[in-house]
């Protein structure tokens, strides 16, 4: 017989769960916070470690807004100035246009079936 | 005669079974929901299509080698690269060279909640062993919370092979309902006030921070589990490939051609071995019932966490919790259901670039999961 959903209570062992499982998904859990936690840190702390690096070779210049363009850090401020200046140079842009409408010319490679001036001499009316 | 009654005899007519023909109505609702919904068409079309195959009702076990259990049959050796964990790797190989970890580093903090979303994983393990799986299964099982479908096949493969069909289906389906799944259970656990809260801009992250992280990211997940190296090894080798700027080429065979012959392959046999004989048993729904808890537990733990941490943080610096739901790995699905419930309740609250950040930390926290319990199972 097909096991269901509703069977599911009726199987449950909590018997079958004991110390070593507990401990396990607490440890796992704890070191899985451990591992990003020390990762989390490393990038809090990063930043700071290589801002203070540039700060020691250029102490003259601590103020200096060109430090950050430097180190390669773009405030946050001077990106949004960027985009907004690209948007809008872009929306004011005007497509180049080619002058050709609608109508694209298409050669058209000779053949007996398309010739014109042989479908007229062979033109009944014509020969007469 | 004889021959014609012997044709006849290997025809899906004189094989079908009920179970096959409710597994092929599985796959055209997969199929379905892929193409008219577009839930993760990316997965769901090759395993739909993958189950319509391995249920096509054939003669199993003869002579033709069909079926992906058979032995020396071309589906079968495809499957081998499932059941001896190569495609995940391969497919974090991608994800490594697909993803933009910018995020994460110009807000570190977040990282945490992509640790607490993987709270499903642990006790779902509990639940299972509650259920009568054994140990190593429970924890194969468990992973399905972790909402990453590459990571629960890897661990499914190396504790518990047998069950690799479900899991990697109850996996990759609960991925693809993310958008069904998440956002009761969001508005559920947050106050609308809660949901409106508009967190600062990240700020820019440097070149040398980028290519720092893929290098400190495998040296300190490495340390705490190394079980989990293939995955996360192969995560940040695609991430530094593609934030060093001189490896493009690399980076970009390995965030498109690669990827995407390993997904294909790897779906149509996830959809192929769930042939009805072997997947239609009481373990198949326990697993899908345990799945479902588990991937909902993870949702509340991230939700719930990023609550927590708003109780340490300063006004102006508070966290959005909607945005802990997106600590599950299912990137980038989990971040734009944040997106979208952050957008719901107030229309000029983009979280995407926010949300993006628990999204991939749970990424690297259900590695780091898979590769603890690999440690103290193996």
């Amino acid at each position: 017989m097909a096991m269901t959903i509703l069977d599911l209570p009726a199987v449950i062992d909590l018997s079958a769960i004991g110390i070593e499982h507990i401990r396990l998904a607490i440890t796992g859990y704890s070191a899985v916070f451990a591992a990003l936690f020390l990762l989390a840190m490393l990038f809090i702390l990063l930043p700071k470690i290589l801002s203070w690096n540039v700060r020691r070779r250029n102490p003259s210049r601590e103020n200096d807004p060109q430090d950050a363009l430097r180190g390669g850090m773009i405030p946050g401020e001077v990106s949004a100035a960027i985009a907004m200046a690209i948007s809008l140079y872009f929306a004011e842009l005007h497509d180049q246009e080619t002058a050709i409408l609608t109508v694209k010319r298409v050669g058209k490679n000779y053949s007996p079936w398309n010739s014109k001036i042989y479908n007229v001499i062979n033109f009944k009316g014509h020969q007469r | 005669m004889d021959g014609l009654v012997q044709f006849l005899g290997q025809t899906g007519m004189a094989n079908a079974t009920p179970g096959n023909l409710l597994m092929i109505v599985v796959g055209l609702v997969f199929i379905y929901l892929a193409i008219r919904h577009e839930y993760q068409p990316i997965l769901l079309v090759p395993i739909g299509f993958g189950i319509l195959m391995g249920n096509a009702p054939f003669l199993q076990h003869n002579i033709l080698a069909l079926g992906i259990y058979d032995e020396g049959s071309v589906m079968n050796y495809l499957h081998m690269g499932v059941l001896k964990g190569i495609f995940p790797p391969l497919i974090f190989l991608g994800i490594g060279a697909m993803t933009d970890f910018s995020p994460l580093m110009s807000n570190p903090k977040l990282i945490l909640l992509g640790a607490a979303a993987q709270l499903g994983i642990f006790l779902t393990y509990i639940g299972a062993l509650s259920l009568g799986f054994t140990n190593p299964e429970s924890s194969a099982i468990g992973i399905i919370g972790g909402a990453d479908g590459p990571t629960a096949i890897f661990l499914a493969s190396r504790l518990a092979p047998h069950l690799i069909g479900p899991i990697a289906l109850a996996a990759c389906t609960y991925m693809a309902m993310v958008p069904l799944i998440q956002p009761p259970i969001m508005r559920l656990l947050t106050t609308k006030a809660e949901r409106t809260i508009k967190m600062k801009p990240p700020r820019s992250v440097t070149r040398l921070e980028k290519v720092i992280f893929p290098v400190a990211g495998i040296l300190l997940c490495g340390f705490m589990a190394p079980g989990a190296m293939p995955l996360l090894g192969m995560l940040f080798l695609g991430n530094l490939l593609r934030e060093s700027m001189v490896t493009k080429r690399l980076a970009d065979t390995a965030k498109s051609t690669i990827i995407d012959i390993v997904t294909i392959i790897l779906g149509v046999t996830i959809g192929a071995s769930t042939q009805a004989g072997t997947f239609l048993t009481a373990a198949s729904v326990k697993i899908f019932v345990l799945g479902a808890t588990a991937f909902m537990i993870s949702t509340a733990g991230g939700v719930l966490f990023a609550k927590f941490m708003n109780l340490f943080l300063s006004e102006g610096n508070k966290i959005n919790p909607l945005i802990g739901a997106a600590g599950v790995a299912a990137v980038p699905e989990s971040a734009k259901v944040a997106q979208s419930e952050g957008l719901r309740a107030d229309p000029s609250n983009h979280l995407l670039v926010h949300a993006m950040a628990p999204n991939v930390a749970g990424v690297i926290g259900s590695a780091v999961a898979a590769g603890i319990m690999m440690s103290f199972l193996l």
